[in-house]
Formats: structure tokens, C-alpha cells, sequence
């Protein structure tokens, strides 16, 4: 139930904020862009573009929500409050998710691919968005300004970006695959192309069990270097 | 005598802070990324799907000049959100700088970067029919879209989180630069009232004095807009 208001609570305030709002628009340029484009290339502009933006939206935002968070001493009343760490996290997990799901399943729909698996596009948004909200938060302990947190994603999103170009396909590039980001966008890939059912399901709990594991790293980190800064 | 003390100020904090100094270098590594895009990628898209991107150039060049000057406009205004946010800029302006002084020190700070990095950029991609007045034009350009990127932040914005919605939003501007591509006659009328547009045109057709005209006069109007609105808020 703590979570549930909690979640509630995050939607209202990233409605307030414009999230919403501001995908809309983004949604737009997308589906204009991807309307000028002939079928083979939207093939494979399109799982791209719905990896790119809505699924890694939370590292984006999610700097900023902990630093502002942090400097309203919210944060603060969080150590007194019912509310678990875990809990906390989770909730910014889950909400900012919504924005990312939303967001790709409408960019997808008007685009008006023929053949999307929708079931697995949702999984994947979800997991890949849960992924880099986590990683957000991780890179977001020791950082006090916007520009620092932003300066620090970018090897992170080097790490995980660059290795996705395995999918290009050379000798062992299969091996990338053990990297989450590779994983992920050859399973928003096999939504939209197709792919054998044990491979989707064996990316699917793979990518579970990093989300897992690293909610329970984040929430280390969180605790140790965020809230109560060592 | 004050701005160029603080402008030495700035530039000692930014040395001395290495997150800026390379946040503030960001923008050579996206030149440098297009470059080798354009040196491997396009030959493999080629080779593999027989698109040539020649023709195309000029928009590869008008979305690194946007996205280099849109970079360091974030950076700008995210620089005075957190000024903002711990009472620095409050402090600044009731030095003999002044609000409008602080203002014009951190924008034009960001400017004059820009226009180094549209230098910089135009000599990487190097397009054959831009004169040197072109270029000079290309960089200045540039240096208004950062102000007006920062000032659209740091004025809009009332906090972070914010700053961020908008820094997301401010991004789809640049589809403005490759309006004519979708022939789409409602897009390319609203382009023209947005900066990215006639960077492009400027690009494409550099020897039209209208989309000179034009691009000088959108840059001005927007900066002129945006100034006159900050002023009016904060008094």
C-alpha cells in the first residue's frame, strides 16, 4: 500500500513537472520522422528509436529528481518515515517505467509497424527502462549539480551503448549478449522481427534477475552514499 | 572591468573544476564521434545498402552546430539553476555586476564557446561552398542558440527537474533544421519561426540574402524575446 502511494505520488509529481507533456511532443517528432521513412529502414529505425529515448527516459530524468529531492530535504524526512529505501526506489522505478511504456507503445502503434509482439515490447520497455533508472541512481551518489550527474553518465552510456553494436554481427559478438543493454535491445529487436520463444524468455529473466540485482545494489548505494552520505 | 574580472573568475573555477572543464569539452567528442561516423558509417552504409548521404551533408553539419551550441546552452542553464538553487546567483546580483550583468556574463561566457566550437566544427566537415563569411555567420549563429537554450532553462525552469523536462523538450527543436526534408508544408511554415531552420538554409543556399536576413533577424527576435521576459519576471 506504501508503495502503491508512493508510485501515485511520483506520477502526480512527474505529471506536474511535464513528463508527460513533453513526451507527447517527442512522440510527435518521432512519428513524423518515422513517417517519411521507407519500410526496410523503419524495420530498423524503429526498435532503435523506442530503445533510445522512452526505454532509457529514467537516466535522464532521474538525476535531477534525486538532486532536487535531496536538496528539499525530502530525503531526510525518508529516514523517519515508514517508507523503505527500496520502497522509495522502486516507486521511481515504476513510475518513470509508465512514462517509458507509454511512450514506446504509442511511438510504435502510430507508426503502424505490421508485425510487433506487443507483450514482449512491454516487457522489455519495462525492464530496460528499470535498468537505466537504477544505473541513474548510482551515478547520481557523490553528484550535487545536474551538469556533474550528466558529465558522469556518459562512460556508463559509452559502457552499455557501444557493446550494442554487436548486433551488427562479427565472430563471438553473441558473447555481448552477458552485457544488460545488448540483451535488452536484442529482445526489443526480436518484439518488433520476431524470436524464438526460449531465447525471449531466457533474455526476459536474464534482464529480471539485473534489474533485481541491481536494486539491491542501488539500494546500498543509496542508503550509504546518497541518504546518509557515509 | 567587473565582467572580465569575473570572466576570469569563471574560467579559474572551470579549470579548477575538472567535471566542468570536460563537460565543457563535451562538445569536441560529439565532433569527433560525427567525424568517425562519417568516415566509417557511411562508406558501410554504402557498400551495404547503396544510400548515399552526400547530398545530406548540410543538414549532418546544421545538427552538429545545433546540437554542439544546444550542449553548451544546457550546460549554461543548468550552471545557473544550481547558482540559483544555492543563493549564488542572488549573491551575484547584488554586486555591482548586477542581475542583468550576471546574466550577460554567464551567457556570453557559453557564447564565446560557441562560436570556438562552430569554428571548429565547420573546419571538421568541411563543405566546399561556404565562404569565410558563411562560417563567421555559422559561429555567431550558434553562440545566439546557446544563449537563447540557456535562457530558455534557466528562465523557464523553475527547478531542476524541470530544467530537465525542458533541456528534453528544447531537443525536438532540431527537427526544425530538417523541415524541407518532409516536404510537408505546415512543418516548413513553422520552421521558420524557430532559429534551427535557417541554419540549414543558410548552409544549403549561402548566398541567399533572405535566408540571411532571416536567420539574423529569428535569432535576434527570439534572444530579444527572451531577455525582455527574464527582465519582466524578475523586477
Amino acid at each position: 500500500m506504501r508503495l502503491l502511494h508512493a508510485v501515485m505520488a511520483d506520477i502526480r509529481f512527474q505529471i506536474k513537472q511535464g513528463f508527460y507533456l513533453v513526451y507527447v511532443i517527442i512522440t510527435a517528432m518521432y512519428l513524423i520522422i518515422m513517417s517519411f521513412l521507407p519500410d526496410d529502414i523503419l524495420a530498423v529505425a524503429l526498435p532503435l528509436v523506442v530503445f533510445s529515448d522512452p526505454s532509457v527516459l529514467g537516466l535522464f530524468f532521474i538525476g535531477g529528481i534525486i538532486l532536487m529531492e535531496k536538496g528539499q530535504g525530502v530525503l531526510m524526512v525518508l529516514v523517519v518515515s515508514p517508507l523503505r529505501s527500496w520502497e522509495y526506489i522502486l516507486s521511481k522505478v515504476i513510475s518513470l517505467a509508465i512514462v517509458s511504456v507509454l511512450a514506446a507503445i504509442a511511438i510504435t502503434y502510430f507508426s503502424y509497424y505490421p508485425t510487433v509482439n506487443w507483450w514482449l515490447l512491454l516487457v522489455s520497455s519495462i525492464l530496460t527502462s528499470g535498468i537505466f533508472t537504477l544505473l541513474g541512481i548510482m551515478i547520481n551518489a557523490g553528484c550535487n549539480t545536474v551538469n556533474q550527474y550528466m558529465l558522469k553518465t556518459i562512460p556508463y552510456m559509452l559502457l552499455f551503448i557501444l557493446p550494442c553494436f554487436a548486433l551488427l554481427g562479427f565472430p563471438y559478438s553473441e558473447l555481448f549478449t552477458i552485457i544488460p543493454s545488448v540483451a535488452a535491445l536484442k529482445l526489443m529487436l526480436g518484439s518488433f522481427h520476431g524470436i524464438l520463444w526460449y531465447e525471449a524468455t531466457a533474455l526476459a529473466v536474464y534482464l529480471l534477475g539485473i534489474n533485481l540485482l541491481l536494486l539491491k545494489f542501488t539500494v546500498r548505494v543509496f542508503e550509504n552514499k546518497i541518504v546518509y552520505q557515509d | 572591468m567587473i565582467h572580465l574580472t569575473l570572466f576570469k573568475n569563471d574560467l579559474k573555477q572551470i579549470v579548477r573544476d575538472p567535471i566542468m572543464t570536460l563537460l565543457l569539452f563535451a562538445p569536441l567528442l560529439l565532433i569527433v564521434v560525427f567525424k568517425l561516423l562519417e568516415l566509417f558509417l557511411v562508406p558501410y552504409l554504402a557498400a551495404k545498402t547503396g544510400f548515399d548521404i552526400t547530398p545530406y551533408f548540410p543538414y549532418v553539419l546544421s545538427f552538429v552546430l545545433l546540437m554542439n551550441s544546444g550542449m553548451l546552452g544546457i550546460v549554461t542553464g543548468f550552471m545557473m539553476l544550481d547558482e540559483r538553487d544555492g543563493n549564488i546567483s542572488q549573491l551575484l546580483e547584488v554586486t555591482p555586476l548586477g542581475r542583468n550583468g550576471y546574466l550577460a556574463n554567464r551567457l556570453i561566457f557559453a557564447s564565446i564557446l560557441a562560436i570556438i566550437y562552430g569554428f571548429i566544427g565547420i573546419a571538421v566537415f568541411k563543405l566546399p561552398d561556404l565562404s569565410f563569411f558563411t562560417i563567421v555567420l555559422l559561429s555567431v549563429l550558434s553562440a545566439f542558440y546557446t544563449a537563447i537554450i540557456g535562457l530558455l532553462i534557466f528562465s523557464g525552469a523553475e527547478d531542476k527537474v524541470k530544467g530537465l523536462t525542458f533541456a528534453k523538450g528544447l531537443n525536438t527543436l532540431v527537427l526544425f533544421a530538417f523541415a524541407d526534408l518532409f516536404a510537408l508544408p505546415w512543418l516548413t511554415f513553422l520552421s521558420w519561426f524557430f532559429p534551427p531552420y535557417w541554419v540549414t538554409m543558410i548552409i544549403k543556399t549561402p548566398d541567399s540574402l533572405i535566408a540571411i536576413c532571416f536567420a539574423i533577424v529569428i535569432h535576434v527576435a527570439w534572444l530579444g524575446i527572451l531577455i525582455f521576459r527574464y527582465s519582466r519576471r524578475e523586477s
